[in-house]
């Protein structure tokens, strides 16, 4: 199916191009074929006219010789018989003699020049197949029609040498024919007859037929021989080139490969310059394409890559929650919402012993991989020397110590490290630069504990950290953040705050950590409706009962 | 963010105003390890600072670093917003804030 509609668009484009062209250049040369015919054929004419009525003018002027002026007036009135009849004879032969159809001589009537009597009238019928009957002596006629009347003027007035009128084209079934008029003057020299000689034209036709033939022939000839080597170059130069091109295209666009270069394939500087154009834009297309290939290839494994470290990072925080399904004393609950696919955050809660719960809340600077990296190290090392028995102040100095040590690329930590004793309420934590833990009275109201902090965990290396104790009474709740809390931010740039945090807190004193969390997280979004989430979001809540 | 130096002998007073985060942090950094050889005390003027992220912590940070084997550093003029990050993080501990 493809292949038949390549090949037809390809004809379609061949046919129309070649066509077009050619067939111009053809209605071009026939065209000029006809206006040279005409040309031609009009010159022809009026030379021949020309050079005929002059040979008639000089056989008639010899004619008008022949004629006594002085005496036409007396051949009239009947007189003169014997000088008449010798001069009608000699008129008769000279008529024969050189092959007209006519002489004759008339007197035209000089008022209006609308009649004529006829003088002599010699006939010759068989030059011109004809079948005239000469006119008698006297015998008087209309003019025949304006041309004659303004013609017969003229010459009366001796205004023209001669006159002639053409019949070329005869409506009255008579053969073409010139009659050419010559005025017949007395001794005194006026002009008193006219002596007309009717001549057939026949070769004016006879010539000029082989002449329009031999135009119209060598026009053809020439329009078909110009378009079939217009053609010829037309497809060398043009079509040719253009089809290739037009193919490269069509099968580059299909099958996106590169194909053979087209390279010079035109000394048209357009065709060439549109060739190089096309192979310049498959070089470029087919290594964009293997470009973008391989870097959507590299992206797809990056993000699968991404997608598998965010799960690594999700297991190495709990989220299987009750976390102790079989304490009554206790409950916690922590989550983290990285604003990329992993984040910096992380919390950590376990049972040293039966009495100790430790409690673990960390942010590291930055956000995504590098920070994730850290972070998994970092929250490794806490937890590890937390299960250890160490105290919190114990635990961060050593992880600071051990941060700096590998921290080439200087990221800070923040972490919160607290110790809840079960049994009595005793919490001792120490805090690397991290947010103020919020701890709620026995009142029920939740208020920020504004607790000594250490400098943050990967800046001095032998920074000592000191820790604190809190009482925590039965029925309060202890809740830790990172500050994707007090700086989330809205859209027109002002942050949640601690403030905002408390109020949220306050509003529902009674709630479990699960809720406390999720409402958190409710008044966080509802503060930031549409802004794009900036920062990892991390909580950690955990209620004590005691026995 | 705009940074205003002035040498005055070997003490070196650098004003840092705007945000000092991510985005800007690279900068001062650059302004302060260029001029940092040949001076005995630096003082770091925060009067026009309105927030600084932990990129600018670390730039403190490496600041102090290098002054604590000189004369040392000085912040001085820092407001609220400031102070309180400086608390929360522990660099008040470390830092001389005037």
């Amino acid at each position: 199916m493809q292949e038949k509609g390549i090949k037809n668009k390809t004809y379609h484009l061949r046919s129309s191009m070649a066509f077009n062209v050619i067939g111009a250049i053809v209605l071009l040369m026939i065209l000029f074929g006809l206006i040279s015919c005409l040309i031609g054929a009009v010159s022809f004419t009026n030379s021949l006219k020309k050079e005929y009525s002059t040979t008639t003018y000089h056989m008639a002027d010899t004619a008008a010789l022949l004629v006594n002026g002085d005496h036409l007036d007396d051949y009239l009135a009947g007189k003169e018989n014997a000088e008449y009849e010798i001069t009608k004879g000699r008129l008769d032969v000279f008529c024969e003699t050189i092959h007209v159809s006519l002489v004759y001589v008339i007197q035209v009537d000089q008022s209006d020049y609308g009649r004529f009597v006829s003088i002599f009238n010699s006939v010759d019928n068989t030059v011109d197949d004809s079948s005239y009957t000469p006119w008698e002596l006297g015998h008087k006629r209309d003019t025949t029609n304006d041309e004659y009347r303004r013609k017969y003027k003229e010459l009366y007035e001796q205004k023209a040498e001669y006159e002639t009128v053409y019949r070329i084209k005869t409506t009255d079934g008579q053969h073409p024919h010139i009659t050419t008029m010559v005025p017949v003057k007395n001794s005194a020299g006026d002009v008193v007859a006219i002596l007309c000689m009717q001549r057939p034209i026949r070769e004016l036709r006879n010539a000029r037929k082989p002449y329009m033939i031999v135009i119209a022939v060598s026009t053809v000839l020439l329009a078909v021989i110009g378009s079939l080597l217009a053609g010829a170059f037309l497809r060398k130069q043009f079509v040719n080139p253009v089809q290739r091109i037009s193919n490269e295209a069509t099968r580059f666009s299909q099958e996106n490969t590169k194909g053979e270069e087209l390279g010079n394939l035109s000394r048209i500087k357009e065709i060439s310059n549109l060739a190089k154009s096309i192979d310049t834009m498959e070089n470029d297309m087919t290594s964009y394409v293997e470009n973008l290939t391989s870097v959507t290839a590299e992206k797809e494994r990056i993000g699968t890559e991404l997608g598998l470290a965010r799960s690594i990072q999700e297991n190495s925080l709990q989220s299987v929650f009750p976390a102790f399904p079989d304490r009554t004393d206790f409950d916690i609950y922590a989550l983290m919402d990285p604003a990329r696919e992993v984040g910096g955050d992380f919390y950590h809660f376990r049972l040293i012993d039966d009495d100790h719960l430790a409690l673990i809340i960390g942010d590291v600077s930055g956000k995504g991989i590098p920070a994730a990296l850290v972070m998994m190290v970092t929250n490794i090392l806490t937890s590890d020397r937390m299960r250890m028995g160490k105290t919190p102040a114990e635990t961060l100095t050593f992880v600071n110590k051990d941060i700096c040590e590998r921290n080439r690329a200087s990221m800070f930590v923040t972490e919160w490290v607290g110790v809840l004793e079960l049994s009595t309420g005793k919490l001792i934590a120490s805090n690397a630069g991290h947010e103020y833990p919020v701890l709620q009275r026995a009142d029920g109201t939740f208020e920020l504990i504004k607790d000594k902090h250490g400098l943050v965990i990967g800046g001095l290396e032998d920074t000592v950290y000191t820790e604190y104790e809190l009482q925590m009474t039965p029925g309060t709740k202890l809740f830790v953040y990172t500050d994707g809390v007090p700086e989330a931010t809205d859209a027109e740039d002002k942050m949640f705050g601690t403030d905002r945090m408390l109020d949220a807190l306050n509003a529902h004193p009674e709630a479990s950590p699960e809720q406390v969390l999720k409402n958190m997280q409710q008044a966080v979004n509802d503060f930031v409706k549409d802004a794009e989430q900036f920062d990892d979001l991390t909580m950690l809540c955990v209620e004590y009962k005691g026995k | 963010m705009t940074i205003n130096k002035e040498l005055d002998g070997t003490t070196l007073t650098v004003a840092v105003a705007g945000r000092l985060d991510t985005n800007t942090a690279p900068e001062l950094e650059e302004e302060l390890m260029n001029s940092l050889s040949d001076v005995k005390v630096l003082v770091l003027d925060f009067e026009g600072l309105e927030y600084i992220s932990s990129a600018g912590l670390r730039i403190l940070l490496s600041a102090h670093k290098i002054m604590s084997k000189q004369d040392g550093m000085k912040v001085r003029n820092v407001n609220q917003a400031i102070q309180d990050i400086l608390d929360i993080t522990g660099f008040t501990d470390i830092l001389t804030i005037e």
